[in-house]
């Protein structure tokens, strides 16, 4: 299995990398919507971590797009907006884990 | 003029027996005319060729401190601040020779110095009279405390204003703010993570690489600064502060401007910038220059929320003796009605909008001798805004002293000597 990492943020996008990897998972990064889907599609046991706020194809749009995968991979999405404005984000999707930005260690691990 | 008659003490300079004499005979009208000096509001005094005070009228007594008594047939030095004192005499002097005026019939503002010490700022208008006892020269004397208190007052509640505005905009960019000190923050958290795993992980046989570790922590305090970086400019704009100007890189202002928008601002829309090479220095106030490219670019921005295509243009560039900042979007244009009231305090077709960011902007743009005009769009054309700023030498000594920034109620200081 394998992390996708989907955010536009080079900060947060190396971080989140080196710290999967120094958890000896397998991951790699996306500063965008439109590279994510140009690449091989994820395995089934993957998963994807994806910021709601991307330039271009918004986070939403890129998790609805693996909801209609044949077998949906495991999505985290991340966000540093309010709670409300998330909601408004990802109205109308349902079984997305969601965690706001600053991303506490323990809950990564937790998750993945 | 018949001054040297009022002159009250027991015995006036120049004054013989035979005039004594004489004088008796107009003491009517003496009389009348020293009521009259003793109800001017004005201090009024004359002096002779010596610079001798012959009149000092009751209001000179309320604004000096002296009594008739204590200054009449004296040097009018005596109500002149040190520094000028002593040059009074000279400049006088300088007047009988050449005929050269400095003062008289035109009338400054010169500091005067009271009793106590106390040195004032006055309105003093200098007039000249042959009489049978020479030249005398009168002179009216305003005091103009009053009137730099209220510019005072007025300055300051402009000031704070133009503070409240910088605060309400960064009250509302204030959500993006946050959002975007909590990216450097993930990622401080998580890089230091990352270190203290691969510290935790070398006593079981593989060691962290001492250098990938480095590495790591150096990205950590990157990302460390990169907040610091956040907040410092966000400081840097709603401190309150005493208005300052100085001789500063236009191009390196408006940038500032853009990066600070940009951080407090969601947008999918282009930023684009076209700065002019080689500009030489503005004098300006940068963060009240800065809070109108803010103002105007996040106008910009909102105007082309709901917009795949927008793109925002900023550019720097000198005309003839002016810098020109141009702002212009791809967005509707102004909404028509709006147009002339636009620069108006209140003036907003949005549900959220104070409509204080442009009539506050111009007030700055004007303050600085500038101006702030729009060319409204419409029909498929965006706004375009543009700032216009005066090319200004950059002041030898005292650069980044305070310059008020309200100069419209602050006339350049000119106290200097009562030279003749
Ligand atoms: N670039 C622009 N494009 C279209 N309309 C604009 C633009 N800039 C300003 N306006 C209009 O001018 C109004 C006044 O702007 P402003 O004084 O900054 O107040 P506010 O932004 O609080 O409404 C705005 O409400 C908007 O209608
Ligand atoms: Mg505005």
């Amino acid at each position: 299995m394998a992390v996708h990492i989907v955010e536009d943020d080079p900060g947060v996008s190396d971080s989140l990398l080196m710290f999967l990897q120094g958890m000896g998972l397998v991951a790699y990064t996306y500063p965008d919507a439109e590279s994510f889907f140009e690449a091989d599609p994820p395995q089934p046991d993957d998963t994807i971590i994806v910021d709601l706020l991307l330039p271009g194809i918004s986070g939403a749009g890129v998790i609805r797009w693996l909801q209609e995968l044949k077998e949906p991979p495991r999505v985290i999405a991340i966000s540093a907006q309010s709670q409300s404005a998330i909601e408004k984000q990802i109205r109308g999707i349902s079984g997305v884990e969601i965690l706001r930005k600053p991303l506490s260690s323990e809950l990564i691990s937790q998750i993945v | 003029m018949v001054a040297a008659r009022f002159a009250r003490g027991s015995s006036g300079p120049g004054m013989g027996e035979a005039e004594q004499h004489a004088s008796a005979s107009s003491s009517v009208s003496a009389a009348r005319l020293e009521s009259v000096l003793d109800t001017a509001v004005d201090a009024i005094l004359v002096i002779n060729e010596k610079a001798q005070i012959l009149v000092y009228n009751r209001a000179c007594e309320k604004l000096f401190g002296y009594s008739p008594q204590e200054t009449l047939g004296r040097n009018i030095r005596m109500i002149m601040p040190a520094d000028y004192a002593g040059a009074h005499d000279g400049y006088m002097t300088n007047y009988m020779t050449t005929g050269h005026r400095k003062i008289i019939g035109i009338g400054r503002e010169v500091r005067a110095r009271h009793r106590d010490g106390t040195e004032f700022p006055v309105e003093l208008s200098v007039g000249e009279t042959e009489t049978p006892e020479g030249r005398q020269f009168i002179g009216i004397i305003r005091d103009l405390r009053p009137r730099k208190e209220q510019e005072r007052r007025v300055n300051e509640l402009q000031a704070d204003l133009v503070h409240m505005a910088r605060v309400s905009a960064m009250d509302e960019m204030g959500a993006a703010l946050a959002h975007e000190l909590n990216q450097p923050l993930t990622a401080i958290m998580l890089y230091l993570q990352a270190a203290s795993r691969s510290l935790a992980r070398s006593p079981n046989g593989v060691p962290a690489a001492p250098d990938v570790f480095r590495q790591v922590l150096e990205k950590a305090v990157h990302e460390a600064e990169r907040a610091g970086g956040i907040i410092s400019r966000m400081r840097q704009f709603v401190e309150k502060r005493d208005p300052q100007r100085r001789a500063v890189d236009l191009n390196a202002v408006v940038e500032e401007a853009v990066e600070l928008t940009l951080l407090g601002l969601r947008t999918n829309a282009r930023m684009d910038r076209s700065f002019a090479a080689a500009l030489p220095p503005a004098v300006v106030d940068p963060i009240q220059i800065q809070q109108i490219v803010v103002n105007l670019l996040r106008n910009a921005f909102e105007a082309l929320r709901d917009r795949q295509d927008g793109i925002v243009r900023v550019s720097t560039s000198r005309q003839g003796d002016s810098f020109v900042v141009a702002v212009e979007d791809n967005g509707p244009g102004l909404p028509p009605g709006i147009v002339p009231t636009l620069f108006k305090a209140f003036s907003s077709s949005k549900r959220s909008g104070m409509g204080l960011g442009l009539s506050i902007s111009r007030a700055i743009a004007q303050n600085h001798a500038g101006d702030l005009t729009v060319d409204p769009g419409g029909n498929g054309r965006g706004a375009r805004f543009e700032l216009r700023l005066p090319m200004i030498a950059v002041p030898e000594a005292d650069e980044g002293d305070d310059v008020d920034t309200m100069p419209a109620a602050t006339p350049p200081s000119s106290a200097s000597g009562v030279d003749a």
